[in-house]
C-alpha cells in the first residue's frame, strides 16, 4: 500500500536513463582494501530499478567487528550527501562473511560505500555499482488467480451496490420495491455492468501502456556497426539505444547516456575484444581510436577468415560502463603487426589447467578457491552466481615462478570470461569486474589523472581475479599478462552448473 | 449493537429516534476515514523524508487499520443483518431498513464501505507485485494505487452515505449531530481527492492551467452533493475548512519530528519530517458558493450548475494564482508557509527548489484549451453534484 510522492515533474527530472556493464554478467565482484582491511565484495544489482541490490562482503582477516553499507551516486550532489547507513549482518556460520541489501532508486552509475570498524580502527571502501532495469517480472499464476477472483468479487459487489442504490435505497422501512423501482434497479444493473466493463477495458489499456513504458526503460544492449575499410581498417559506429527520451520540460539530464562523454579506462577510450566463433581459438585485445564521437577505428592484425564476435568496452563520464557488441564475418585480413598495448593470437590452445606461452613459458590455473567453501574438489564444475577467486601462476620453462611480470596497461593482468555461445562476456581485472575508470571516480580520483594512480605492479608470479559465472554453461577464460615487454595470453576452459 | 429504534409499524416512515446515539458503524467509518487520511499524509511525508518503508511503518498501519475497521465493521453489520434471525428487535429493525446486494442485507453505506475495504485489501498484493515487476512506485497515479484510492473512497463515501441515510430519518439534535458527521466525512473526502491530485497541484504548476483543470474535476460533485444532503448553511466552507485545517496542522506538526533519509540518492540535507505543501485555497470559493448559491435556489438546475461551476473555478483561480506567486517569493520561505522543505530526492536544480514555476502547457493554445476544459469539468461536476445531492437526500436505507 505504499504511496510514493514523486511528483510527475520531479520524476521526469530525477530519473535518468542509463545502461549496464559487460554482457549478461551484471554482478560486481571486487577485491579491495578498506584501509587495512582486505575485503572481497559481491554486489548483485536489482533486475528492476528501483529495486534492492544484494551485498556480500567477505573479510579476508578476522579483525573486522562491524560493517555498514550505504548507496551513493557516483558523481554530482548525490555522491556527497549520504542516506543513513545500514548494518551488514554477520553470518552466524562464517564470522568473516557479512551480508546486506540496499535500495537502488534510479538507474545509472552508483557506488556502494562500505564502512568497516575493526581492531585496526575505522576505514572505508567505495565499490562502483552500475544499475539498470533489465526485465519485467511476469505475474505468478497463483497471484493472477487470486487477483482475478478478488477482481470479479469486487465487480459483482459493485454491480450489486448500484442495483441496490437505484432500487432499494430510498424505500421506507419494511417497504418492498414497487415495479417502478424494480425497473430502476434493472437500469442500475445495466449501468453498473457497463461501468465495470468500461473500467476493466480502460484499466487494462492503462496497465498495458504502463507496462510498455516500463519496457522502454529496460536496458537494451548496444549493437555497434562494424565495417572493414581500406584493407585492414576496421571502423566501428557505436549505437546508443538507451538515449533518454526528451522530458516534458526539456530538462537536461546529467546522467543520460551519450556517446560524446567517454573517459579513458586504463589509458584507452575503448577496449575491443575480438573472438573467432565458434572455436574461440583466435583472440585479440585491441584499442581503437575515436575518430569522432560515436565512431572508432583500428587497424586489424593478421586474421584468418571467419566469423568473429566483437565486444567493445567503453566508460561514460559518470563511470557507467557499457559493452557494445557485434558479430561480423571477415575475410582473411593481411593486417598490421601488433604494437603498443594491442595483443592476441589466432592459434590459441584452450587448456584445462596449463596454457602454453611463448619461449616455453606456461600459465597454470590454480583451480582451488578462496571464496567458496562448498567447492571442495577442484575437478567439480563451478556453481553459477557464486564468487570465486581465479588464480593463475606464470612459470618459466624450468617450472620456476617468473620474476619479470610487468604492469599491462597499469594492471597486473587482464582477463575475459566468455561463454562459448558468446552471449556472456566480462572484462575482469585483479581488482574485480568493475572498470578501473569507475574505481577512480568512486575513490574520488580524477579519471584524467592517468594510470600512475592505479599502477598495480605484479608482486609475484601469481595473479588472481574475483568473478562468478552468471549462469550455468561452458566458458572460456582469456588471461593476459605482460612479461619481458611482451603481452602473453593464456586460454582456459571452464564449466559452471 | 445497533442503535436504531425498533418499530413494528410497517406503514410508518422509518425514523431515527432522537434518544438514540449515532450508530456505531457511522463512528467506525469516521475513525477509519481519519485514520486513512492521516496515514496517507504521513506516508507521503515518509516517502519524501525517509524514503524506505515496510509493511509495518506507522503510516501504513494507520491506513491498514482504517481498511480493516471499515471492511470488518461493515462485514459484521452485513452478516448480522442477513443471518441474525428475527428474534432480536434491533436486527429485525435493521433488516427492515436494509438494501439487498446479491442476497445479503444491510444499509447501503455498509455495503459500500465493505466494498471499499475489500478494494483496499485487494490493492495490497497487486501493488506489491507492481513494485516487483516495475520497481518501487515512483508516482501516485498507478493502477494499483487507483484501486487503493477507490477503496478509500468506498470507505469514506460508505460512511457518508450511511450517515446520510440516518440523517434523512432523523430530526432535532440527532439531525444536527449527523449533519456534522456528514460534513466531517465530506472534509476527509476532500482531503483524499486533493491527495490524489497532488502530482498536478504542486506549487510549481500553479501558473499552468493543468492544475486548475484537475481542481475542476469532481471537486464540486462531492462538495455540492454532500452540502445538499447535510443541509447546513456553511457546509461547503466547513468541508473545505476541515481540509485546510488538516493539511495545515500536519504541515506544521510533522517537521517537529527529526528524521533522515534511508534511501539515496540524497540531494537535500534533511533533518526532520518533510511536510506536504500549503493547502490549496479551496475554502475561498467554497465560502462564496455558500454565500451566493441560496440566491439561485429557485433557478433551473442547469443555471445553478453553470453559475456554481464557473464561479467556483474563477474565484479559485483569482485567489490561488496570486497566492502561488506569493508562495514562490522570499516572504513565504518560513515555517508558516513551509516552502523551504524539499523531498530528499529533489535536485538542487529542480524548479521546486529554485522556487520557479514550470509551464506545463507549451503554447497559449494548449493553455487556454486546458483552462476551458477546467471550466467545462467544473460545470459538469456542479451539475452532477446537484443531482448527486438530490439522490443523497432521498437515501433512507
Amino acid at each position: 500500500m505504499a504511496l510514493s510522492t514523486r511528483f510527475l515533474f520531479l520524476v521526469v527530472l530525477l530519473l535518468p536513463l542509463t545502461g549496464t556493464a559487460h554482457v549478461n554478467s551484471p554482478d560486481v565482484y571486487y577485491d579491495g582494501y578498506a584501509g587495512p582491511y582486505h575485503l572481497l565484495v559481491t554486489l548483485q544489482p536489482p533486475a528492476v530499478v528501483p529495486g534492492v541490490a544484494q551485498v556480500q562482503i567477505r573479510s579476508v582477516t578476522n579483525d573486522v567487528s562491524e560493517i555498514k553499507i550505504l548507496p551513493l551516486r557516483m558523481i554530482g550532489v548525490g555522491a556527497k550527501m549520504a542516506p543513513l547507513p545500514d548494518p551488514a549482518k554477520r553470518s552466524a556460520n562464517d564470522p568473516q562473511l557479512f551480508t546486506g541489501s540496499l535500495w537502488i532508486m534510479v538507474r545509472g552509475s552508483w557506488k556502494v560505500q562500505i564502512q568497516v570498524t575493526g581492531q585496526k580502527g575505522i576505514a572505508q571502501l567505495d565499490v562502483p555499482l552500475p544499475a539498470v532495469s533489465t526485465s519485467s517480472q511476469p505475474m505468478h499464476a497463483g497471484l493472477g488467480i487470486l487477483l482475478s477472483v478478488l477482481g470479479l468479487a469486487l465487480a459483482a459487489g459493485w454491480i450489486g451496490i448500484i442495483v441496490a442504490a437505484t432500487r432499494d435505497a430510498a424505500l421506507n422501512a419494511g417497504e418492498r420495491p414497487a415495479p417502478a423501482q424494480t425497473r430502476r434497479g434493472r437500469i442500475g444493473l445495466a449501468l453498473g455492468t457497463v461501468i465495470v466493463i468500461t473500467a476493466f477495458i480502460l484499466g487494462n489499456q492503462w496497465w498495458g501502456s504502463e507496462a510498455s513504458a516500463n519496457d522502454r526503460l529496460n536496458y537494451r544492449l548496444p549493437n555497434m556497426k562494424p565495417s572493414l575499410a581500406a584493407g585492414s581498417l576496421l571502423r566501428l559506429h557505436l549505437e546508443n539505444p538507451n538515449e533518454a527520451e526528451p522530458t516534458r520540460f526539456r530538462t537536461e539530464q546529467p546522467d543520460r547516456i551519450r556517446l560524446d562523454d567517454l573517459i579513458p579506462d586504463h589509458g584507452h577510450l575503448m577496449h575491443l575484444f575480438i573472438v573467432r566463433m565458434p572455436d574461440m581459438k583466435a583472440f585479440w585485445h585491441l584499442h581503437p581510436d575515436q575518430t569522432q564521437p560515436g565512431d572508432f577505428a583500428v587497424n586489424l592484425p593478421i586474421m584468418p577468415e571467419g566469423q568473429y564476435k566483437l565486444y567493445a568496452d567503453i566508460v561514460h563520464h559518470t563511470g557507467f560502463p557499457e559493452t557494445q557488441v557485434a558479430t561480423v564475418n571477415l575475410p582473411a585480413v593481411t593486417g598490421e603487426r601488433l604494437s603498443g598495448d594491442d595483443a592476441g593470437s589466432f592459434d590459441m590452445a584452450p587448456a584445462d589447467k596449463v596454457a602454453p606461452l611463448s619461449d616455453g613459458y606456461r600459465m597454470i590455473w590454480q583451480r582451488d578457491d578462496l571464496f567458496s567453501k562448498d567447492l571442495s574438489s577442484k575437478d567439480r564444475p563451478f556453481k553459477a552466481n557464486q564468487p570465486y577467486w581465479f588464480r593463475f601462476r606464470i612459470e618459466d620453462k624450468d617450472g620456476k615462478p617468473v620474476t619479470d611480470l610487468e604492469p599491462y596497461m597499469g594492471m597486473a593482468a587482464h582477463a575475459v570470461f566468455l561463454s562459448t555461445d558468446g552471449n556472456t562476456f566480462a572484462h575482469v581485472h585483479p581488482a574485480g569486474s568493475v572498470s578501473m575508470a569507475a574505481v577512480n571516480l568512486a575513490e574520488g580520483r580524477s579519471t584524467k589523472a592517468g594510470m600512475e594512480s592505479m599502477e598495480h605492479t605484479p608482486s609475484s608470479a601469481e595473479i588472481s581475479f574475483p568473478y562468478g559465472f552468471p549462469k550455468p554453461g561452458d566458458y572460456r577464460i582469456f588471461v593476459q599478462v605482460k612479461r619481458a615487454g611482451k603481452i602473453e595470453t593464456g586460454e582456459f576452459v571452464a564449466k559452471a552448473e | 449493537m445497533s442503535t436504531i429504534t425498533a418499530t413494528s409499524n410497517i406503514s410508518t416512515p422509518n425514523t431515527l429516534s432522537q434518544a438514540e446515539a449515532v450508530p456505531w458503524l457511522v463512528w467506525a467509518n469516521v475513525i477509519a476515514s481519519i485514520s486513512i487520511a492521516t496515514g496517507l499524509y504521513w506516508d507521503i511525508s515518509w516517502h519524501e523524508t525517509i524514503g524506505r518503508d515496510s509493511f509495518w511503518t506507522p503510516a501504513h498501519l494507520l491506513i491498514q487499520f482504517g481498511a480493516v475497521l471499515g471492511a470488518f465493521g461493515s462485514a459484521w453489520v452485513i452478516m448480522r443483518t442477513t443471518f441474525g434471525g428475527d428474534t432480536h428487535a434491533l436486527i429485525k429493525d435493521d433488516r427492515r431498513n436494509s438494501v439487498n446486494v446479491l442476497g445479503f442485507r444491510a444499509p447501503l453505506g455498509a455495503f459500500i464501505a465493505a466494498w471499499g475495504g475489500g478494494a483496499m485489501l485487494t490493492s495490497a498484493p497487486f501493488d506489491n507485485w507492481w513494485h516487483e515487476a516495475y520497481g518501487l512506485d515512483v508516482k501516485i497515479i498507478s493502477p494499483p494505487h487507483m484501486l487503493l484510492a477507490l477503496g478509500i473512497a468506498g470507505i469514506m463515501w460508505g460512511g457518508a452515505i450511511l450517515a446520510a441515510s440516518y440523517l434523512n430519518r432523523a430530526d432535532g439534535e440527532q439531525r444536527v449531530k449527523l449533519q456534522r458527521i456528514v460534513m466531517l466525512l465530506g472534509g476527509f473526502i476532500v482531503i483524499q481527492t486533493m491527495t490524489l491530485k497532488l502530482e498536478y497541484t504542486n506549487r510549481v504548476l500553479l501558473h499552468s492551467s493543468i492544475s486548475y483543470m484537475v481542481m475542476g474535476i469532481g471537486t464540486l460533485l462531492l462538495l455540492e452533493g454532500l452540502a445538499r444532503v447535510a443541509g447546513h448553511r456553511w457546509a461547503r466552507t466547513i468541508m473545505t475548512g476541515i481540509y485546510s485545517a488538516f493539511v495545515l496542522i500536519l504541515m506544521w506538526v510533522l517537521p517537529l519530528f527529526p528524521a533522515q533519509p534511508k534511501l539515496g540518492p540524497v540531494y537535500q540535507d534533511i533533518t526532520h519530517m518533510v511536510p506536504l505543501p500549503f493547502p490549496l485555497l479551496l475554502v475561498v470559493p467554497a465560502f462564496f458558493l455558500d454565500l451566493l448559491l441560496p440566491i439561485f435556489k429557485d433557478a433551473p438546475k442547469w443555471q445553478q450548475a453553470v453559475f456554481g461551476g464557473v464561479a467556483f473555478l474563477a474565484i479559485l483561480i483569482a485567489v490561488q494564482w496570486p497566492f502561488a506567486t506569493f508562495l514562490m517569493s522570499s516572504m513565504a520561505r518560513n515555517r508558516f508557509f513551509s516552502t523551504t522543505d524539499f523531498p530528499y530526492f529533489a535536485l538542487p536544480t529542480s524548479p521546486t527548489v529554485r522556487h520557479v514555476f514550470v509551464h506545463w502547457e507549451q503554447t497559449p493554445l494548449e493553455f487556454w484549451r486546458n483552462m476551458g476544459l477546467g471550466f467545462l469539468f467544473s460545470v459538469i461536476s456542479m451539475w452532477a453534484g446537484i443531482y448527486w445531492g438530490g439522490w443523497l437526500k432521498k437515501v433512507r436505507r
